[in-house]
């Protein structure tokens, strides 16, 4: 990955950024790294095991990370799309980034490894298949060879999406209902997302207590729920809530749902493109919508 | 029953001491408990309204007087809104004695000086009434009260009371502009009328409370004055929950607020990590 | 709880014994029809669902799909003995996620008060991992600190525990960095060694004893017969301990005042770069047991005040109402997480926070590997200043030089 190496290493060199948020090797895997001396750019990676959204990292609550100074970041395409997210909702600034986009062609699912893995159909991230933003648009470095498309899982997700699609009402939501239930509400989901960014988060209220905190059906099915329908038309699909959940509710299932129906009834996917307006969190005088009018 | 079972305790009376702060008078409604509680000055409680929630004061009132407790509380969040709702005749729930206390008995024969900021006066003035409660026993005692403004002070009627005897030195102070046309008192932030009073360090003690900010400056100040760390008290705050030292949240560095303080000489406080 | 003292003075503080597989399977079904409640641990299907789409729609091909986890058995064939970690910790049977500490009626200005039981009916938890259950004997410290914890104790005390020896489970344990072992009894009543045809049984306290005393007709006496069997349980115990060992050495007294008196480090500070804050670690963890106080009103006039799981990696945890926040970044509160397990429960209660199970490092995507941390900190407490590869230290063996470990 010296094409990788070298620009980080230039970057800093002179002055364009103070850190660079990357992937390196750790004793169990591919981790992120943050590198402020040029020396370390060595310690940079790209390959399959790099699923992290490194996005989560330009939290405008983080502020041990903004008080770096201009960040260089390394971004895959869906990654590149979460940045276009907070930029379309004005939480980072353009000029206080510098977007190093890889060259992707899908990661593993199973993605704390040693060794870097080829894709085949069981072992590819089923998010990955079909992915529009291969080479993604919004960087200011593109990296990388060519990739070849990821691999069509064994299952894709819109098949597993629409496999409970076809479930009655009563066992889709005891499906569900079960899932809900291992739920510890660590917040992991939340916390890792790059997009949930709210200076305070609805499930953290108090006055009133939207969302109540214990782990028992109600306030878990309340969360849960709510924290889908928070990214409805936001969500990039980069899995990292599914990822970290340590009780592993399959969350990219229900995002992808809602993604359906947003594709659905506003004709919107999310692009890392931030001047395309978004359905929630647009308001123009001349939306395309008419019963907003 | 379990330690976090509250008592239930009644509402006897209720003071609005300023805007936003407020004081309540609460009876234990077991008659047993009434007579019989003890505490000492500088534990705290956990009050609630049963519904939302519990919230951390001190014992305002002092362990001298019976049969009644007070606590006084600035309404900020959910559940100091909650208790400025409540009306006399209303029940609420108190867990408590918690916490160690200024150690009054150490004092005995000593002039006590005590420094308060704004509300950080109610854990203070349970002291005062501590002290005053047993007078004899001590010697020179000296308030200096500010807030930021004539409206901004509380126990308003008690610190006529401290001003009328002529066994006590009162100085209140409100900040530069938070002075009213009738105003008589000092007119300056605490720490330099503080500085101004300069109340003696020999064979005294200090007991010192309010927002971090006017604690910080006038540490020095009583250092100047001759104030050894060991002879300075605060008392702190810190997010509570439990009181108990097991729910994990309250501690600075290795030393929890609710059990191992929350009162701390200067010398204890300088020890720990900038955590608070 | 792990009362050592013998009150029959005429059997040995130790009396091993043998069960055979199908023995203990026998036991376990003797204890659920005597109405007993059996906690052990459960393999699952991953996405487990009556619906066989639904199991299909949200498993991962190629992926194990099996994970285990302490369940409460309905019946003895569920047992795992695989000696496989639990996805959860037994922390949730002694701290549920969440539970009430009384509930309230009210009527007008009155309110009554309806206490939760503080008595539990005796139960038994089988084939804990040894690092689960000494955890417990752990949190029992700062449970009684003070003000006796009724919930908690009430549970400890109905609860015979017999743990199952651990083989090691992969490089990121290290029990025995923190003074456990796979086949500590730290917190538990006894433990089954592995052998052939089955199991040797070791109580370790009167509970213990009594247990196997109550279940007499599964045991043979010593080792049943097979001397061989005595020989093998050694040799497992010695090779899960060099396993674990091999992963960690730590001088856990000089990691301790070392994070005690360098709370300004820098290192400190870097080691928590790449933490999210997500809790994960918290709530996988056996030795975690921070928790919350939330009223909930459950309808007109009542209403429970309940605790539940908290974490100090939230931003919330102590946001003051003022607004005002000690621990305001990430840093400090990854700082924290370290300071309370390795400085300050040691400091106030003379136990580390931690057993070593390594749940923590396996549930962390974000790369917060306790391991690497844990030795990057002891390589500073034992040679400040130098820079000796860790290996030449004879200390933390599975991770390369300090230097290289802050990753920034």
């Amino acid at each position: 990955m010296n094409e990788l190496r070298d620009l980080a290493r230039q970057l800093l060199t002179d002055g364009t950024v103070r850190v660079i948020i990357g992937w390196e090797d750790g004793r169990r895997g591919a981790r992120p790294v943050f590198i402020t001396d040029p020396a370390d750019a060595d310690k940079l990676i790209f390959d399959t095991r790099c699923a992290h959204n490194l996005v989560t990292y330009l939290d405008p609550r983080r502020d041990d990370v903004v008080n770096l100074g201009r960040i260089g970041i390394v971004v895959k395409g869906c990654d590149a799309k979460a940045v276009a997210g907070l930029l379309r909702e004005a939480q980072v600034a353009r000029d206080d980034v510098v977007l190093i986009g890889v060259r992707c062609g899908g990661v593993l699912e199973e993605a704390e490894l040693r060794e870097a893995l080829e894709l085949n159909a069981d072992n590819v991230a089923p998010r990955c298949y079909g992915c529009d933003n291969r080479e993604p648009a919004l960087v200011d470095y593109l990296v990388g060879e060519a990739q070849p498309e990821p691999p069509r899982p064994t299952m894709t997700i819109d098949e597993r999406v629409a496999a409970l699609d076809e479930l009655p009402l009563e066992e889709r939501w005891a499906f569900w209902s079960e899932q809900f239930s291992k739920c510890v509400r660590c917040y992991a989901c939340r916390q890792v997302c790059p997009l949930c960014v709210c200076e305070l988060c609805v499930a953290d209220k108090t006055r009133p207590q939207w969302i109540e905190p214990a782990a028992h059906a109600r306030g878990n099915v309340s969360w849960n729920i709510t924290r889908a329908l928070h990214l409805a038309g936001r969500c990039v699909g980069c899995g990292e809530c599914e990822r970290f959940c340590p009780v592993g509710i399959p969350l990219t299932l229900v995002n992808r749902k809602l993604q359906e129906i947003v594709a659905q009834r506003f004709d919107y996917v999310v692009s890392d493109d931030p001047e395309k307006p978004a359905p929630i969190g647009d308001f123009r005088l001349d939306d395309q919508q008419e019963f907003i009018k | 029953m379990n330690i976090y079972q509250p008592h239930l305790m009644t509402v006897v009376d209720t003071i609005d001491e300023t805007s936003d702060t407020r004081t309540l008078r609460l009876e234990f409604a077991d008659q047993e408990l009434r007579e019989s509680f003890e505490f000492r000055a500088g534990q705290f409680g956990e009050y609630s309204v049963f519904g939302a929630g519990e919230s951390t004061f001190c014992i305002a009132s002092p362990p001298t007087r019976k049969g009644f407790i007070e606590c006084s509380f600035k309404a900020i969040g959910k559940v100091t809104n909650a208790l400025r709702e409540v009306n006399t005749g209303d029940t609420i729930g108190f867990r408590g004695p918690y916490g160690n206390w200024f150690p009054v008995d150490d004092w005995r024969g000593k002039d006590v000086v005590f420094i308060a900021g704004g509300i950080g006066l109610a854990p203070v003035r349970c002291v005062i009434w501590n002290v005053l409660d047993r007078r004899d026993e001590f010697g020179e005692v000296t308030i200096v009260y500010g807030a930021r403004s004539v409206g901004d002070l509380v126990y308003k009627r008690e610190l006529e009371e401290w001003a009328a005897r002529d066994d006590v030195r009162l100085v209140t102070t409100v900040d530069p502009g938070g002075q009213t046309s009738d105003w008589s008192g000092q007119v300056g932030y605490v720490t330099p009328i503080v500085e101004a009073t300069a109340p003696k360090a020999e064979n005294a003690v200090a007991v010192l409370c309010g927002p971090p900010i006017v604690v910080k400056l006038t540490l020095p100040v009583l250092g100047k004055l001759g104030f050894a760390d060991e002879a300075i008290f605060t008392t702190l705050e810190n997010r509570m929950k439990c009181g108990l030292g097991k729910c994990g949240r309250c501690n600075i560095g290795p030393v929890y607020v609710c059990k191992d303080g929350p009162v701390f000489t200067a010398a204890q406080l300088k020890a720990l990590p900038a955590e608070f | 709880m792990t009362d050592s003292t013998d009150t029959r003075s005429e059997r040995p503080v130790s009396e091993r014994c043998f069960i055979s597989e199908a023995g203990l399977r026998d036991l376990t079904a003797d204890l659920l029809e005597s109405g007993t409640e059996v906690i052990a641990p459960v393999a699952e299907e991953i996405c487990a669902s009556p619906s066989a789409v639904a199991s299909a729609a949200c498993r991962m091909p190629g992926e194990t799909p099996v994970e285990i986890e302490y369940r409460r058995l309905t019946d003895a064939a569920e047992l795992d003995v695989s000696r496989g970690l639990p996805v959860l910790s037994l922390k949730g049977f002694f701290l549920p996620e969440h539970e009430a500490l009384f509930c309230w009626e009210q009527r007008g200005t009155t309110i009554t008060i309806k206490p939760v039981p503080t008595t539990f009916a005796p139960r038994v938890v089988l084939a804990a991992k040894p690092c689960d259950s000494a955890a417990l004997e752990i949190v029992d410290k700062v449970m009684n600190w003070g003000h006796e914890d009724e919930l908690w104790n009430g549970r400890r005390a109905a609860t015979t525990i017999i743990n199952l020896t651990c083989p090691s489970i992969d490089e990121s344990c290290f029990c025995t960095a923190v003074d456990l072992a796979p086949d500590s009894t730290k917190g538990a009543d006894g433990l089954l060694i592995p052998v052939e045809g089955g199991y040797l049984f070791e109580p370790s306290t009167d509970r213990g004893r009594e247990f196997a005393e109550a279940h007499k007709r599964h045991f043979a006496s010593g080792c049943g017969g097979e001397e061989h069997r005595n020989r093998q349980a050694e040799d497992e115990r010695a090779a899960a301990r060099t396993r674990v060992a091999a992963n960690l050495e730590i001088d856990a007294a000089s990691v301790r005042d070392w994070i005690d008196t360098h709370f300004e480090d820098p290192l400190l500070a870097a080691l928590g770069a790449r933490c999210n804050g997500c809790g994960a670690c918290t709530s996988v963890c056996p030795t975690c047991h921070c928790f919350d106080i939330i009223d909930e009103q459950t309808g007109v006039g009542q209403g429970t005040r309940r605790r539940c799981w908290d974490g100090c990696q939230s931003r919330l945890f102590t946001l003051h109402a003022s607004g005002h926040n000690p621990r305001d970044t990430q840093g400090a509160r990854y700082r924290q997480r370290l300071n309370h397990k390795f400085a300050i429960y040691p400091l106030k209660f003379g136990e580390v926070l931690c057993t070593g199970c390594g749940r923590c490092t396996r549930v962390c995507h974000a790369g917060q590997d306790l391991v690497e941390i844990l030795a990057a900190i002891d390589v500073a407490a034992r040679r400040p200043g130098t820079t000796t590869s860790p290996q030449e230290d004879g200390g933390s063996s599975a991770a390369p030089p300090a230097e290289e470990q802050v990753a920034s």
